[in-house]
């Protein structure tokens, strides 16, 4: 094999660089979410226990964990492994809109539900695994049948997430208050 | 050996063109998923289990977590109406309508999406706090210093970001959808 010369082995040269940076930002682009340290999951999983509600702080100049937070909406969050079983998932509906996520550790969220979603007064689902739910399904009495709403999880770790929006300034706190009523507990399994 | 040499060079060529169009890719919103709508952009599928893999790589980064589906939807610019990068030594006006939702909040932020210190503690309005005309209509005007009616402090001289937020909007993930008049227009009045 003869070396490539003249402008002949310009081409070859440019064409051989774009080649290999079209497949070094592909893989970067498709490892990254898989490698990423400081993904949602990664910063606020420290932050609590199983099941236990955390609030978030208030989007803040001097806070940096979570960027793109609205300082006119409290946060907060649990945690949820399924491996012990389904979860309940409930929250209180306040004066104003309010909503919950649910999400897998990796991702966008694979679920949500806004207040208008809600009855008697609150927010409420049942979250488990897909055999989970199918086990709480067959056991569905036909005479009352459940009012519960139940959601397949994609994977047994993952996060749910509660966003409360305050209508003034004032009303804040009160927004952070209902934020924190987020109860994700364990659900008894079906017999 | 001048074979060798050719190989080492497209290597680190192709090495480093890669990981430049990766960091620039990675920083910006996602090319294949963003709808214009005068000076805002839309990622349209960001909280939607569509998001492709530029956008799902760029959230693993940020660690942001977006609207879902159904919660609502972001509209972030950078830019004025005519295109020039929003400079914080300008004055805007925002305005005079927003979408329709059930309500929606615009906040100012710094380029990587956190708010701005400013005397006036205040990074952003609702619609359920704003001062409108007779008409609903309403006028935000974005500046360094104090302003009449709803003024939204730039707490710093540099470049920065206006993020629209619409909650519980009927416009979802069909954000291609929007009247480009129902977004608000971002006008330049004038710099320091």
């Amino acid at each position: 094999m003869t070396a490539p010369s003249g402008a002949r082995g310009l081409v070859l040269f440019i064409a051989a660089s774009a080649i290999l940076a079209a497949i070094v930002h592909l893989v970067v682009v498709l490892v990254t979410p898989v490698v990423a340290s400081g993904d949602a999951y990664a910063r606020l999983a420290p932050l609590g226990k199983l099941n236990e509600t955390v609030a978030l702080p208030r989007a803040d100049p001097g806070d940096h964990m979570l960027p793109d937070a609205d300082p006119a909406v409290a946060m907060a969050f649990c945690r949820y492994d399924l491996g012990a079983g389904p979860i309940r998932v409930r929250a209180p509906i306040g004066r104003a809109f309010s909503s919950i996520s649910f999400h897998s550790p990796r991702g966008p969220a694979f679920y949500a539900l806004t207040d208008r979603a809600g009855a008697r007064g609150a927010i409420e689902a049942v979250l488990g695994t897909p055999d989970d739910v199918r086990a709480l399904a067959a056991h569905d009495d036909e005479e009352s049948p459940t009012r519960d709403l139940r959601i397949a999880a994609p994977e047994r770790e993952g996060y749910v997430m509660i966003r409360v929006f305050s209508e003034l300034p004032s009303l804040y706190p009160e927004a952070e208050a209902d934020a924190k009523r987020l109860t994700c507990a364990p659900e008894p399994a079906p017999r | 050996m001048a074979d060798f040499v050719r190989i080492v060079l497209v290597c680190a060529v192709g090495w480093a063109l890669g990981l430049i169009a990766s960091a620039f890719a990675l920083s910006h919103l996602s090319p294949f998923d963003r709808v214009r709508l005068g000076a805002w952009s839309i990622e349209a599928h960001a909280g939607s289990n569509e998001a492709d893999p530029y956008t799902r790589a760029r959230l693993a980064r940020t660690g942001e977590i977006p609207l879902a589906i159904g919660e609502g939807l972001r509209l972030t610019a950078r830019e004025d109406d005519e295109g020039r990068p929003l400079d914080g030594r300008c004055v805007y006006r925002i305005g005079p309508r927003a979408p329709a939702a059930r309500y929606w909040t615009l906040s100012l932020v710094d380029p990587i999406g956190f708010p701005v210190a400013n005397p006036a503690g205040r990074y952003g309005f609702r619609s359920s706090e704003i001062l409108r005309a007779g008409d609903g209509d309403f006028v935000i005007t974005a500046a360094a210093d104090v302003q009449p009616g709803n003024w939204l402090p730039i707490g710093a001289p540099g470049s920065f970001a206006l993020v629209l937020r619409l909650y519980d909007s009927p416009l979802g993930a069909t954000a291609a959808a929007i009247e480009p008049s129902a977004a608000p227009r971002v006008t330049r009045i004038g710099c320091a």
